[in-house]
């Protein structure tokens, strides 16, 4: 009853205009997900976050006179973590879609994208090569518009296999390597990873060209009208021009922008500001490019600390979330064997529940689920909440056999000797268990540790995450990959030590 | 000593015991016997609070269990007045036959760890174990085990000590060093309550002998006119079964 009022509480605290509160605290937070990488935000070889999101988020926070707060997410939950009010908007290339503008409120567009087939150089000539002759393999971003494209002409008939990907340049690095045959990329990606991948040639024009918007809670529109007056000020003074040269993402299309906001197609208002100077600073054509593609050692040296930072995230997820796991475990256990009978029901439900489920689903629940009702635990809370509960269910049903392994006779001669049930318990029910117990724990400890990683959907960066987001933006796969696994194990090696001298020194008790 | 007043127990719709009433003094040794499954060792478990019982009572020294129920420290109580000798032995695997010994006068009784010990040694040395004070369970042989039991139960000082077939377990060597041990205790005034199938135990040690079947005491009294002359039809085919000479 106290929660549900608290609930409430919180949600009208949290139902006033998102304008009005960042200019009250000063700081507006704008989700994206690292992971997408360039040109839209990643991290550079020093651990900056860059990107012409950034830039953009950082411009329109100038203009604003607004601290712009980076806020990490998975890409395809930002719409959640937006209605969660964990983010106050999403910037991050996400299209203008009627599915979209259903469930929020889009600005005006910030970039004209269009779609470059890509394939390697010589092997296909035109988008016709995809529709006759022998069948191809064609990999794209699952669940985006290129991905769409690609069904569609499989389904009226072109002899092609459609791949989807989860990261934006695995399929290209797929298509590199043979895998594939063509992929379908968005054009900033394309243009700005062209450095790292010489064998790769694009196919024909650029096609279905299409807006990135930034998208605000519902009814946020006051918001929405300072996003897009900030866009205009930002198009008419040449800072849109400048940043995207930056990147070396500027193209012709990018002048439909003007047509777009100057004439308000899209909402019918522009008037604030358009006095604003409009000094136009030249761009620097591509001043930040990919980065030369590093291998070997290189990639240790260069981002091995990284990857060092984000293990650390890992052993303190795990080293705290398994205490709490241990405890409730045992608490649960007990309270099952010898608890009162009407306790047993809901304890076993419980168990039953959170073992039914998976980790990933619990952690969008309370991530996700509990802000609507106006629970807004922080993320690396979240995630501790999460791997507690999930693993005190299987904590639970390891001290539950272990104690039942113990034979029923030495609870009775414990009674007989004019012991308490507590007394029993604690000297000679739960010491014989413990030993029982010791090498599944352990296991479970390890386990739970590698579970960390699935902490990145509620927008924790751990070891796994990191090792992704920097694949992503370096396609430097393998070397990362054994520096990741190498990091993994050093740390859970010596766990299984330490549980073999627990197990020993329990043995000789 | 003990009373039991028409103690009734019922497994689901079986009834194992059908109303028992017994009584046994102080210093007196009672040997229970008869055939397999009439309810003897549930008898014994009742008394001490291990099975809850349907009806009847139960009175120890002073404390009475009623029906079902227990209250937390009556059963303690009991429990501490009364010793339990087990089949199985339960000896405590993680303890040394010592630590077995002291565990309950130092975690119940609250005695100090080292008057704990001088008395469990001499203890052990009373029942032939002197010098075997460090080895666990599992590097002892049956008998020694069981008679590292019957010292745990005896250092806890109580009134009474209940055996459940002590000596089933053990064969036929091992089962003489027990019953030597328990011979020694009835001679110095222990009073005991003994489920056995050792006839020879029941009729030269015990002073009252109960023949219990199908959850009844069918015949009660002196082990020699128990013996030597059984009044009922069960008692003599029991006992013509068990090889007794004269029944």
């Amino acid at each position: 009853m106290r929660l549900l009022a608290l609930a409430l509480l919180a949600t009208t605290a949290f139902a006033g205009d998102t304008w009005d509160r960042a200019v009250e605290k000063g700081v507006l937070r704008w989700g994206a997900d690292e992971e997408g990488g360039g040109p839209f935000v990643f991290r550079d070889d020093e651990d900056r976050l860059q990107g012409f999101e950034v830039d953009l988020a950082d411009a329109i926070g100038r203009y604003l006179g607004i601290r712009m707060e980076f806020v990490q997410g998975q890409w395809d939950r930002l719409p959640d973590m937006l209605r969660a009010d964990k983010v106050d908007l999403v910037l991050n290339g996400y299209e203008w879609t009627p599915d979209r503008v259903l469930a929020m409120e889009a600005t005006a567009p910030y970039y004209v994208y269009a779609l470059q087939l890509l394939a390697r150089k010589g092997t296909l000539r035109s988008w016709d090569d995809l529709r006759s002759g022998g069948p191809r393999k064609v990999g794209c971003l699952a669940g985006s518009a290129a991905h769409e494209v690609m069904l569609r002409l499989a389904e009226e008939g072109a002899p092609l296999e459609v791949v989807g990907y989860d990261g934006n340049t695995d399929a290209m690095k797929h298509v590199e390597t043979g895998n594939l045959d063509a992929t379908l990329q968005d054009t900033p990606i394309a243009s700005f990873y062209a450095p790292h991948f010489p064998g790769l040639g694009p196919v024909g024009d650029p096609v279905a060209p299409g807006y990135y918007v930034m998208y605000a809670r519902e009814g946020d529109h006051r918001l929405v009208n300072r996003l897009n007056e900030a866009l205009i000020v930002l198009f008419r003074n040449g800072e849109l021009e400048r940043i995207y040269g930056r990147y070396g993402i500027w193209t012709p299309e990018q002048e439909q922008l003007a047509t777009i906001l100057e004439t308000g197609r899209f909402y019918g208002f522009q008037k604030a500001a358009l006095s604003e100077a409009a000094a136009r600073t030249d761009a620097t054509a591509g001043e930040v490019r990919a980065g030369e593609r590093r291998r070997g050692w290189a990639v240790v040296t260069t981002y091995g600390m990284q990857l060092v930072r984000a293990a650390g995230v890992t052993v303190l997820l795990s080293l705290v979330s398994f205490p709490l796991a241990v405890a409730t475990g045992l608490l649960i256990a007990l309270g099952r064997i010898y608890g009162p009978r009407w306790l047993r029901p809901p304890l076993a439900f419980y168990v039953e529940f959170l073992r039914g489920t998976p980790l990933m689903l619990q952690l969008y629940f309370v991530f996700f689920f509990l802000p609507e009702l106006g629970v807004n635990i922080p993320a690396f809370g979240c995630a501790i909440l999460g791997l507690a509960i999930n693993y005190s269910a299987y904590e639970s049903e390891i001290y539950r056999a272990g104690i039942q392994a113990v034979p029923k006779g030495q609870m009775e001669a414990a009674l007989s000797l004019g012991m308490s049930r507590l007394t029993a318990l604690r000297r000679i029910v739960v010491p014989q268990a413990a030993r029982i117990v010791v090498p599944p724990v352990v296991n479970d400890f390890i386990a739970l540790f590698k579970d960390t990683s699935v902490c990145s959907v509620v927008t924790i960066i751990e070891l796994t995450k990191r090792f992704s987001v920097l694949s992503q933006s370096t396609q430097a796969t393998v070397e990362l990959m054994l520096m990741t696994g190498a990091l993994y194990l050093l740390m859970s090696y010596p766990l299984s030590i330490v549980s073999r001298r627990l197990e020993r020194g329990l043995e000789a008790a | 000593m003990i009373e039991v007043l028409g103690l009734v127990k019922r497994f689901g719709h079986v009834e194992v015991l059908s109303g028992i009433s017994l009584s046994v003094e102080a210093g007196e040794v009672a040997a229970v016997i008869g055939p397999s499954g009439g309810g003897k060792s549930t008898f014994l478990r009742c008394i001490n609070g291990l099975e809850a019982f349907d009806e009847g009572e139960v009175r120890v020294s002073g404390f009475t269990l009623g029906p079902r129920a227990h209250d937390a420290r009556t059963l303690q109580a009991v429990r501490e007045s009364v010793g339990f000798v087990f089949q199985q032995f339960n000896l405590f695997p993680h303890r040394t036959a010592l630590g077995n010994c002291i565990e309950a006068p130092v975690h119940v009784l609250g005695e100090p760890r080292d008057v704990a010990a001088a008395r469990a040694r001499e203890m052990l040395c009373r029942v032939g174990l002197a010098g075997r004070e460090d080895a666990y369970p599992k590097d002892l042989s049956g008998g020694q085990q069981q008679r590292v039991a019957i010292a745990r139960a005896l250092l806890m000082r109580p009134k009474a000590i209940l055996f459940d077939e002590p000596t089933s377990a053990l064969d036929p060597v091992m089962a003489a060093e027990v019953l030597g041990v328990m011979t020694d205790l009835a001679k110095q005034g222990q009073t005991m309550i003994v489920v056995t199938h050792s006839m020879h135990f029941a009729r030269s040690v015990a002073n009252a002998v109960h023949v219990f079947a199908g959850g009844r005491v069918v015949e009660s009294g002196p082990p020699e006119r128990v013996f030597s002359d059984p009044q009922h039809e069960t008692t003599r085919a029991f006992l013509r079964e068990a090889g007794v000479k004269g029944a």
